[in-house]
Parts: structure tokens; C-alpha cells; sequence
């Protein structure tokens, strides 16, 4: 984090671009955190969803 | 957890590694460990051998040694020949045992497998069921219990038709496989599911060298989640290559003393190589290894020793295969030596110290080399893929089949992964400096949190969140050694070669996303940023003073 002058923006938050694109892969569908996210993905729930429950 | 009293109405799963030259069966311990079963005979790597003499079939270790009297009735090598027709199958490995011949449209063996005289034709998927069965077997005789399911690992260069050999050869001999998962990925989650073992970001080789074909795979494990970037694959480098030097290196000692190739006599060969093989295994451990072969040609007995020195002065080029397999996948997956920060050493052929060692001479100090030589509490290497198996076995077993299939289904699996880097900009007099928080290869969804200390007198932070790309700086030597410039000894720094160039990575801003303000931050405390990214590329960032109220949130 740097120390800032004469900067302002509204609620202290500005956006100033997006992100380039993503590729699209397959994720090897092995382990306790893929499984976890094969739930929270066919049951469309999103990370803080699938903690409550 | 393979808990014995619910799950699945009476299914009982274990993990089995199914090789060419070997296979191993794992299971789930009472104490929630990955362990690898031995069979009655007392092996943990079962040769995938199957032998007949007189209508009795023998299995593994048994099996092998038929290889020398009884080669012709004996099937070895034919898990590469399973699902493909005979035109595109590699015959060399079975030189010494039964020969594949075309069958329909697929691959049989002609061997004597009945108390009749005449031969019969079995389909090599009759052989691998006949072998998964025997499998099948000793694990439920160990565990007193039948054993009716299984997550087997396959390399990742297996074709659909591969694929569906194989469950249809496993589902024959009284399996139902609940997964077939890849080699490497099964090795990755072996090391993974220690419970020493973190979650992080890295990016992994897993060098999988077996007995006749070696394969490696870079992957990106990200939040404990595994997307392989990169294969590639050596169908003539494996243990076998290693085998041969050994007898070679025999062979003309013999013929020195004896005037005859022991190599020419299909017999000689057989004991040559199976007592070769049992050498060069030794060689992994001690630094002599003795050999000797009770009439190994026009009915001479023959014994000599060779150590380990010799061996590796003798295997120089061999071991720079396996190498070149190693640094070829990094290339694959548009890499440098520099990015991995794991390279774990798999299959039988992993067990040769040398290998490893030539292998942490490629990468940086940073580098874990995982192999019984590099690393002191490294996992068997023979057992990484039944373990994983194992792992996603107990995982898995208490799933429906549709769940399991729901699970896997590319719906699932194909996600976006980030193309580069995300993270925060720091600022320290006049050095920029990018620390990344998401990696490049990262899938979507995906949140990250991490602290970053604010400046030592507080007062107003600004956090510029931004993408990031990773490039080899390279740093010719100067003629008279200075001292390191200021913003090269970031956490980054690469070895300090004396006199070579020195390679390492710095992190590029490639563009800004946000700006957050944390106002009023206390001296000397921390600021936490959490970064979230939907799979729509979306972000939502929130930012605040550790143990602090107020918050700062954005979203994009």
C-alpha cells in the first residue's frame, strides 16, 4: 500500500479497468476442493452460500 | 473416509494403479491414511504379469518369473494395448513374452491357458479383467471384506476407447469403477492430502517415470485445485532403459570371459533381464549391487557386481532423456524452470538417485524436488498414483453413481481460469512493485485474501489493485561484480551464480483495475484486501485496516 495525495473518489473506490479475458480449461475433477466446487457449481451457490450451509 | 458402517449400500471402494509393468492397490486406512496393500505374496508393486502352465493361472511376482521357461504362455505389458486396434499398438515390449495378434478389432494373445494342448485366443480385454480380478482379490483377502469398487488412474494420453476398455475389463471382473482419473493429478493429490501438507498456489511437474513409456505434466494447482497446463509423453524411456545398460554392460563382461552373447539366446536374455532389473533396483539403494545367473549360456554360470558410479557414468545419456522429458513439458505449458515450485518424482524408474539430483541442478533453490534422494520425508514414489486413487476412492464411495457422473461432467469441469496475474501495487520511495495475490491459471470463481502492512507512520493507504505478467529478467554478469541493485532483492531473487547469468522473475503491472483509499490507518498496523472473481470476470474488492470497522468495497 503507498501513501496518497489529493486523491478522492467516491465511497474511497474507483475503477479504472477490467480484467483481459480468461482462457477457458478443464480442471481435473480429483481432490476435496474440486468436489466442493462441483457442489457449489450444481447447485449454483456461490463461496459464502456454500459456508452457511 | 472409508467408514465401515454407511456409505453407499454395500460398496467398498479401494484405489488401484494399473500399469504395464506394475500395479498397486490402496486403500484408506482405520487412521485415514493412504496405504498401499501388499498382495498374498507379499508385493506392493505387482508386476502385471499373467503366467499359465497346466491350466493353473499365476499372477505378479509368480508370473514374472515364467518369463524365462514359460514365455510363450505368459501375457505381460498390455495395459497400452487395451481399446485400440492392433495396427497402432507398439509390440516391442512383449519381444520376450506372448505376442499381441490382431482380433477383430482389437488385440488377443494366443496363449495355453486350459489343461488342453490346443492354445486359445484371449482378448487383452479378457487379460486385464483377469488381472483386475486377481487385484480385486488380494485386496479383499487383506481386508476381509469383498471389495467391489474402484478409482483407477490412467495416463492422461488415454483415449476415450481406452477409457471404456478398461471400466467395461474392470466392470467384468466385479468392479464398478467409480472414476478413472489421470496419473499425475492422483500423484499431486498423494502429497497434497498430508495432513502436513498446505493449500497453496503453485505450479507443479509431476514426472511420472514408469517401467516402459515415461510421462510428465505441469500442473497448476490453485486453491487445492488441480488444471493440467501442459503433457508430454516418452513411450520408449522408462526403468526398461535403464534395465538395458545394465545387461549390456554384463552381457560384455560375459562375453569377454566366455566368447558367447548370453543376449542371443532368448533364455539367456530373459534371466539377463530379470536379474538385470533386480540389480539396477538395488543400485537405488546401496552403491553395489551383485549379480549372478546359475547357466546363463551354453550352461555357464556367471556372477560379477557392478556399482553405482559405473551405472550412472554408464546411463549418462538415459538420465538426460528423462531430464529433456522434464524440461520439454515446462516448455509445453509456455514456462520457465523458474515458475515451478514443485517437481514431484513418480513411478519405479523415480527411485534412481541420480535422476533427481540432475533434476534439482535444472531448477532454483526454491524449487522442491520431491524423491526419496532430494527430499527427506518425499513419499514412495512407486506408490503416489494407488494413494491418490485411494483418496479419491474414499472421497468418492459414498456418492451416488449420478452424483459421481454429474460431478465430472465437462459442465463442471470447463471453467475459465484468469489469464494473468491479480495484484496489488506497492510503493516504497521510488521502486513500483507488483506482488501478485492471484496467479495467473487461477479458476474462476476464485477469492483471495491477504495482508499487506501499511507505511510505518500510517495516515492514508492506497491500494492500486492491478494485473500483473511475469517475465525472466535476465542479468548478464558485469565484468567486475557489483552489489545487486535495490529493487532486484525482491522475494523473487533466483540463485546468485557466481560467474553464469543470472535468471529471475520480476512482475510486470500490465494494467490497473481499482483504486481503493483505507483512510486513517494506524502506525505500523496492516491493511487486509480481499479480491474476489466471478467466472463473468467480475470482481469484487474489499479492503480494510486489520481489526478495523470500516471497510472499503468495489465492485467490477
Amino acid at each position: 500500500p503507498a501513501l496518497s495525495e489529493g486523491w478522492s473518489a467516491e465511497k474511497d473506490f474507483k475503477a479504472v479497468g477490467t480484467l483481459s479475458g480468461a482462457t477457458q480449461r478443464n480442471l481435473e475433477p480429483v481432490g476435496p476442493h474440486f468436489l466442493a466446487h462441483a457442489r457449489r457449481k450444481r447447485h449454483q451457490r456461490t463461496f459464502s452460500e456454500d459456508e452457511r450451509i | 473416509m472409508s467408514d465401515e458402517t454407511n456409505g453407499a449400500p454395500g460398496r467398498f471402494a479401494i484405489g488401484i494403479s494399473f500399469g504395464n509393468t506394475s500395479s498397486s492397490i490402496a486403500r484408506i486406512n482405520p487412521e485415514g491414511k493412504p496405504e498401499v496393500i501388499a498382495n498374498e505374496e507379499g508385493d506392493r508393486q505387482i508386476p502385471s504379469v499373467l503366467s499359465y502352465i497346466d491350466g493353473e493361472e499365476y499372477h505378479g511376482t509368480q508370473a514374472k518369473a515364467q518369463l524365462v521357461r514359460n514365455s510363450k504362455n505368459t501375457v505381460a505389458y498390455f495395459r497400452d494395448y487395451l481399446g485400440k486396434d492392433f495396427k497402432s499398438i507398439d509390440a516391442t515390449p512383449c519381444h520376450n513374452s506372448a505376442h499381441p495378434q490382431p482380433h477383430e478389432s482389437t488385440v488377443a494373445f494366443s496363449i495355453v491357458d486350459s489343461t488342453n494342448e490346443a492354445p486359445s485366443t484371449v482378448t487383452v480385454s479378457e487379460i486385464a479383467t483377469r488381472h483386475l480380478r486377481r487385484l480385486k482379490q488380494s485386496a479383499s483377502d487383506y481386508l476381509g471384506k469383498e471389495v467391489n469398487a474402484a478409482v483407477i488412474t490412467v495416463p492422461t494420453d488415454f483415449s476415450d476407447a481406452q477409457r471404456e476398455a478398461l471400466i467395461a475389463s474392470a466392470n467384468a471382473a466385479g468392479l464398478e469403477v467409480l472414476q478413472l482419473i489421470h496419473e499425475p493429478v492422483a500423484a499431486a493429490l498423494a502429497y497434497d492430502a498430508r495432513p502436513e501438507a498446505t493449500v497453496t498456489d503453485k505450479l507443479v511437474v509431476v514426472a511420472d517415470l514408469g517401467g516402459t513409456r515415461s510421462d510428465a505434466a505441469v500442473l497448476a494447482c490453485r486453491g487445492g485445485m488441480y488444471s493440467i497446463l501442459a503433457t508430454a509423453h516418452d513411450y520408449e524411456l522408462g526403468g526398461s532403459s535403464l534395465d538395458k545398460i545394465i545387461i549390456d554392460h554384463f552381457a560384455k563382461e560375459f562375453i569377454k570371459k566366455h566368447k558367447t552373447d548370453p543376449r542371443e539366446d532368448a533364455r539367456g536374455l530373459a534371466k539377463l533381464k530379470l536379474e538385470g532389473e533386480a540389480s539396477r533396483k538395488t543400485l537405488s539403494l546401496g552403491t553395489n549391487a551383485s549379480l549372478s545367473i546359475e547357466s546363463l549360456a551354453d550352461g555357464i554360470d556367471f556372477g560379477s557386481t557392478v556399482n553405482r558410479t559405473r551405472f550412472e557414468l554408464l546411463s549418462g545419456k538415459v538420465f538426460a532423456q528423462f531430464t529433456g522429458l522434464i524440461e520439454q513439458v515446462i516448455q509445453k505449458a509456455g514456462l520457465d524452470v523458474l515458475d515451478i515450485d514443485e517437481v514431484i518424482f513418480s513411478g519405479g524408474a523415480s527411485h534412481t538417485p541420480k535422476i533427481a539430483q540432475l533434476a534439482r541442478n535444472i531448477f532454483s533453490e526454491k524449487t522442491n524436488i520431491l524423491a526419496p534422494s532430494t527430499f527427506a520425508s518425499a513419499i514412495n514414489p512407486s506408490e503416489l498414483a494407488p494413494r491418490g486413487a485411494a483418496i479419491q476412492a474414499s472421497l468418492i464411495q459414498e456418492f451416488d453413481k449420478e452424483d459421481i457422473e454429474q460431478s465430472i461432467h465437462p459442465m463442471v469441469t470447463a471453467t475459465p481460469h484468469l489469464k494473468n496475474a491479480i495484484g496489488v501495487e506497492i510503493t516504497s520511495g521510488e521502486a513500483i512493485e507488483f506482488k501478485p495475490l492471484l496467479n495467473a491459471e487461477t479458476a474462476l470463481p476464485a477469492r483471495r485474501l491477504a495482508q499487506y502492512s501499511a507505511p510505518k507512520d500510517g495516515g492514508d493507504v492506497l491500494i492500486r489493485v492491478c494485473e500483473g505478467v511475469r517475465e525472466i529478467k535476465v542479468t548478464k554478469p558485469e565484468p567486475k561484480p557489483k552489489e545487486e541493485k535495490p529493487e532486484d532483492d525482491s522475494d523473487f531473487d533466483s540463485d546468485e551464480d557466481e560467474e553464469e547469468e543470472t535468471r529471475e522473475i520480476v512482475w510486470k503491472t500490465e494494467k490497473p483495475i481499482a483504486e481503493l483509499a483505507v483512510k486513517g490507518v494506524k502506525a505500523g498496523s496492516k491493511v487486509e484486501l480481499m479480491v474476489h472473481v466471478n467466472t463473468d470476470l467480475g470482481l469484487q474488492i474489499t479492503a480494510r485496516e486489520v481489526g478495523g470497522q470500516n471497510a472499503v468495497r468495489g465492485a467490477i
